[in-house]
């Protein structure tokens, strides 16, 4: 008998009580992660309508925004994508709040280093987010004026255009995010004055001659190519 | 942005010449070197056929560096009697400004609309500076249908040479002509007159820092006048004669403010155009005759090759906007000089879906009209190819003909405009 209470019935009384100490904090948990939940639903709907209300997707349109989107594959309006984001912010923060209430400290330590990650971690998507939609504008006024120009490598150009401006933006998130910060800008500046250093190489062996060429009718003057007048 | 007149030097002149009856202005950006001849013209035009009225020469500039505007201070007729044997002993009264606001040609005509407005001008004009071919009797031909005949607007009509004026022949004029109805053959010739009241109504409007500030307000004049039912007619002045364009001069620039201001009065004025079926003439003046014009040299080749990069290269902006069937005929053109061919329906399409694209802002505005470039320069290899052996009266059928199937397709931009 006192072997069984000991092996059995003296662990699960203590197993008992830590659970009943531990179970006000879990309910606290359970309640504040529903909370979110209801928040992050509500909120995601007030805003979907509020910028509904001011027409923020005609403002998007006028800036490009969305149909760079559209071109990334996504096709929800701009509205919905923010309110979406809204909603998804406000269910991390309390799910993360919530995390507290259990009053675990492995998980208390773990909690205050992500919530002092955590505001690194959004401005660097912002910024990812940004540097695509910028990348994709850039990458198209590049593409059409090499095009107009006549120039023979414009999807060339467009796409380094795309690639370089992408790269920078993904530089400054992993930098903002503290991954390997300095051998990030140290790669970065390497690749990219590397790919500069070769275009310089290429254009100064391979297109002296080009180049030649261009001074020469900047210079003494653009040779006539045909005399149209457009207007 | 103040008004010219506020500046001090201005509203001194003003307060001199108090008001007017008739203003020619003239914009310039480095003409030195033609604009003399275009003074001498309008002064010999306000001493011949309005001796007995006050008459004002207005030169707008943008900053000239090569003595354009010493230029025109200092030319002058000295012996009138082998113009006129009449002539009027005031001398012409000038002002020469530099004018404020963004670069362009549509600042420094706001220039002369204010001052035009401060001297209370019944009839106004405006002329290029680079013009070779003026004559005196062209300020007769553009201000006399306004004072004599109370016409609100005189645009242009020219012979030029047949690959003269491409984005009048192949986009500006058809597009004008189905749109408002009105005949008005050179919507975008540069030569206007106007009487005081639309120089007025013009400064009323606030679009002085979008494209009618640059290349855009020659279309955007003339639309207005005709969208707001003031009296339009057009003059012919003989043949248009200027220096080649500042080779500087970015085409895609050019079309893209054009055509843009094109597409932004189509929004502004979206209820009166879909009202309009079919077009009607407008009153001509003037005594028509054949000129003679000097050779154009084109590069056929090198314009097919920018349009075969295009469609290399921008096939994924356009099949934004374009359907399945003018992808297909776009990316299976035969780019071979003797095969090369861009029949009209399919260009008044491109341009109607252009349009459409442009309301429904399905690219951003600035990429989706300098992707119209490549399209542009196709066609109008296309259009040099058909009428290599044409003559003028052919080349002018076969606007003809374009602006016809213009008006026809009108029905794709009425039902698809949001």
């Amino acid at each position: 008998m006192n072997i069984f209470q000991r092996v059995i019935i003296e662990p699960f009384e203590r197993f008992f009580e830590k659970t009943l100490l531990i179970l006000p904090n879990f309910l606290t948990f359970i309640l504040i992660l529903m909370m979110a939940i209801v928040f992050g639903m509500a909120l995601k709907w007030i805003f979907s309508k509020f910028f509904k209300i001011i027409s923020i997707d005609t403002f998007f349109e006028r800036l490009g925004t969305v149909e760079l989107l559209r071109k990334g594959g996504i096709k929800d309006p701009v509205s919905a994508l923010l309110a979406k984001l809204i909603g998804w912010i406000v269910f991390i923060i309390f799910a993360i709040l919530s995390l507290g209430a259990l009053e675990t400290t492995a998980v208390e330590k773990l909690l205050e280093k992500f919530l002092l990650y955590l505001p690194n971690v959004f401005v660097a998507l912002l910024i990812l987010l940004f540097g695509y939609l910028l990348s994709n504008f850039f990458g198209r006024a590049a593409l059409i004026a090499s095009v107009n120009a006549g120039i023979k490598v414009s999807g060339l150009i467009g796409k380094a255009v795309t690639l370089t401006v992408f790269m920078l933006s993904a530089t400054m998130a992993l930098e903002q995010m503290g991954i390997g910060s300095e051998t990030v800008v140290i790669a970065f500046a390497i690749v990219f004055g590397g790919i500069v250093f070769s275009f310089s190489l290429a254009f100064g062996l391979g297109g002296k001659d080009i180049a030649k060429d261009y001074l020469v009718k900047k210079i003494k003057g653009e040779e006539k190519n045909d005399d149209i007048s457009h207007l | 942005m103040n008004s010219i007149v506020l500046r001090k030097e201005i509203q001194r002149k003003i307060d001199q010449i108090k008001e007017a009856y008739i203003l020619v202005g003239i914009p310039s950006y480095n003409n030195a070197r033609t604009i003399g001849h275009v003074v001498k013209a309008v002064q010999a035009g306000f001493a011949k056929y309005f001796p007995d009225r006050k008459a004002v020469l207005v030169n707008s500039d943008g900053g000239s560096t090569d003595g354009t505007v010493e230029a025109v201070q200092n030319t002058g007729i000295e012996d009138y009697q082998s113009i006129v044997f009449t002539y009027r002993t005031e001398p012409v009264l000038k002002i020469a400004t530099p004018y404020q606001g963004i670069p362009g040609k549509g600042s420094a005509f706001r220039t002369i609309f204010e001052i035009a407005e401060a001297l209370s001008v019944k009839a106004c004009a405006v002329v290029d500076s680079d013009l070779r071919s003026i004559t005196p009797e062209w300020i007769e031909l553009l201000l006399k249908p306004i004072v004599e005949e109370n016409f609100d607007y005189v645009a242009p009509l020219y012979h030029r040479h047949k690959y003269d004026g491409t984005i009048t022949n192949n986009v500006i004029y058809p597009l004008t002509r189905s749109l408002y109805g009105k005949r008005v053959r050179q919507p975008i010739g540069g030569d206007f007159g106007f009487s005081g009241r639309l120089a007025n109504f013009y400064l009323t409007k606030d679009v002085w820092e979008t494209d009618v500030a640059k290349y855009g307000i020659d279309i955007w004049m003339t639309t207005t006048a005709i969208a707001n039912d003031f009296k339009v007619c057009q003059s012919f002045l003989g043949a248009k004669i200027h220096d080649p364009k500042d080779p500087g001069a970015d085409l895609s620039a050019m079309l893209n403010q054009v055509v843009g201001a094109a597409f932004d009065l189509l929004e502004t004025y979206t209820d009166i155009w879909k009202g309009v079926n079919g077009s009607e003439a407008v009153p001509t003046f003037g005594f028509q005759y054949a000129v003679g014009l000097d050779p154009i040299t084109v590069n056929l080749d090198r314009m097919i090759e920018r349009f075969r990069l295009g469609v290399k290269e921008l096939s994924d902006i356009w099949k934004e906007i374009f359907p399945k069937e003018i992808m297909d005929f776009l990316r299976g053109v035969d780019t071979a000089r003797d095969k090369f061919y861009i029949p009209d329906e399919i260009w008044v399409e491109i341009i109607y879906l252009f349009a459409l694209a442009f309301n429904k802002k399905a690219l951003n505005r600035i990429h989706l009209l300098k992707s119209l470039t490549p399209l542009y320069i196709g066609r109008i290899a296309s259009f040099v190819i058909e009428t290599w052996n044409s003559d003028a009266a052919e080349v002018e059928s076969k606007i003809e003909k374009l602006c016809v199937i213009f008006e026809d397709k009108k029905p794709l931009l009425i039902k698809n405009w949001l």
